[in-house]
């Protein structure tokens, strides 16, 4: 089987897994929709505030949303000693890697796209930009926390501490993909960007994506092997 | 290899070097070095922020380069993977040590010469997340078990080495498009006033260098009694099936 | 400058510029008294 079939496979079986109980989906929703909620009530936007700040907020929320939900995602795996089985199976650990970010990458889009409408009516989002461009912004965004997180979680699964060791090390490693992020969504919403600028900042975060999807896939063997 | 007692003479002097060239160092900024002209005398702290900044910039790089001796002899050359992952500890302390100085001096300038603690320009956001980056780093180290810290650790660090350059590059660019005050250099310096800084950047080199060698010793000197006790306790249970 | 105006408490200046050469001092000594009392600790092992 090639490397895709093996990404493939493992993807299908989180997907089924999560699907028939759907926790962490259920779980990032209610968090992110709290965070919205509680960001409201601090800031008490006007219209043209909360188009300034609520690209900021999504992902703050979306942010808090994914590491409460990476906490958790390789805890299956470390129960059913299935990183010591890969490590004696034949196929590329870093298919088990992909396949479990990938999965990872959809709940949160299902998060995303279920908090949009929310979004909109809570801060009576009005788009003045071209909206089109956020269907780029949003899965490369998520795409940079989603891949580091999934490492960070993996990197962090014999640790004490592990709740800890996440956040800690996805925060600053983000830093860059976080404010380009968060630049490109207000660019859009607020139109105060030329398209330019929001551009090139699209291409920096598909940069930061291109780099670090590479380093995660090329050490997680590494990790897996730590011993 | 030296022998231990030669390795102390040579520390020893060193350390009472390092020690001299400071105390010069120290003269040559407060009591030598011209009063600045627009800052006045708070200026003076310029002669232990900068030397100090730079060598939290340099460790960093000893950090990486280390990680990655380890990262290449951790299945080739254990020892030799061990002496490397030393290194890497020490380097990575002293580099919070220097860029906790950096940030510290650098704000108490700044509130008294331009009235504000911080800024969120490219230079100040890089240094802080590096500060971040390596206390990240330590803490990984102390929270996870012993067998696999320093693998982990590693890929820290090559994670680090990759983050730092692009952050500053992307802040710079944001910056382009939302100036924030930015803390000038004060350009080129006066030539009356490099003296005091030259001295003062041999010296907390050379103290970096002291301090960083002596962590390494520490650590070195820990794993050797860790092997030794390994080695006792194996030879004991051999005896004991006698 | 002399001693006694680098201990001059007046201005924030003044107060600044010891307090920064203060902290240099104090966590350079502090990390390396750190690092000798594990030397301390630590036993040395047969060469």
């Amino acid at each position: 089987m090639n490397y895709l079939g093996h990404v493939l496979n493992h993807l299908r079986k989180d997907l089924r897994i999560e699907w028939r109980s759907r926790d962490s989906i259920n779980g990032m929703l209610f968090f992110a929709l709290l965070v919205v909620v509680v960001f409201s009530l601090a800031f008490d936007p006007t219209a043209a505030v909360s188009r300034q700040i609520s690209g900021g907020i999504l992902w703050v929320a979306l942010l808090f949303a994914t590491v409460t939900a990476l906490n958790q995602s390789w805890t299956r795996e470390q129960s059913h000693q299935v990183l010591e089985a890969q490590r004696m199976a034949p196929a590329p650990a870093s298919a088990l890697f992909l396949g479990k970010a990938i999965a990872n990458m959809l709940f949160v889009l299902v998060v995303e796209a279920v908090l949009a409408p929310v979004f909109i009516v809570f801060y009576n989002l009005h788009v003045i930009g071209n909206p089109w461009l956020l269907a780029l912004i949003l899965p490369l965004g998520t795409w940079a926390l989603v891949v580091n997180g999934t490492f960070f979680a993996v990197l962090g699964l014999r640790t004490r501490n592990r709740e800890l060791l996440l956040p800690l090390l996805l925060l600053p490693i983000s830093l860059p993909a976080l404010l380009e992020m968060v630049q490109a969504t207000t660019g859009v919403l607020t139109a105060e960007l030329d398209p330019l600028q929001i551009n090139t900042w699209i291409v920096q975060l598909a940069g930061y994506d291109l780099i670090f999807t590479l380093i995660c896939l090329l050490l997680f063997d590494t990790v897996l092997n730590a011993e | 290899m030296p022998r231990p007692a030669t390795t102390r003479i040579v520390a020893w002097l060193w350390f009472f070097a390092t020690l001299a060239v400071l105390a010069v160092g120290f003269r040559q900024a407060i009591f030598i070095a011209p009063t600045e002209a627009t800052m006045g005398n708070v200026q003076r702290i310029f002669y232990y922020h900068v030397p100090s900044a730079m060598m939290g910039l340099v460790f960093p790089y000893v950090n990486f380069i280390a990680s990655l001796a380890y990262l290449y002899w951790r299945r080739r050359d254990p020892l030799k993977a061990l002496t490397a992952d030393a290194l890497a500890l020490a380097s990575a302390e002293v580099t919070i040590v220097f860029v906790s100085i950096g940030l510290m001096t650098g704000m108490l300038w700044a509130r008294a010469s331009w009235g504000i603690w911080w800024t969120w320009d490219a230079r100040l956001t890089t240094y802080l997340l590096l500060w971040l980056l390596y206390v990240s780093y330590l803490l990984l180290r102390r929270f996870s078990s012993t067998g696999e810290s320093h693998t982990l650790a590693a890929v820290i660090s090559v994670f680090a080495a990759v983050d730092v350059p692009i952050v500053f590059m992307s802040i710079q660019w944001w910056r382009t498009q939302h100036p924030s005050p930015v803390f000038a250099d004060g350009g080129s310096l006066d030539p009356s006033m490099w003296p005091a800084f030259l001295w003062n950047l041999a010296g907390w080199a050379m103290w970096g260098t002291l301090i960083m060698l002596f962590r390494f010793a520490l650590e070195r000197r820990r794993q050797l009694a860790e092997q030794e006790a390994a080695l006792v306790a194996i030879e004991a249970s051999l005896e004991t099936h006698q | 400058m002399t001693w006694q105006s680098l201990f001059n408490l007046s201005t924030m200046e003044h107060r600044h510029l010891l307090f920064a050469y203060i902290a240099v001092w104090a966590v350079q000594i502090g990390y390396l008294g750190w690092v000798a009392w594990g030397w301390s600790r630590t036993k040395g092992t047969r060469r």
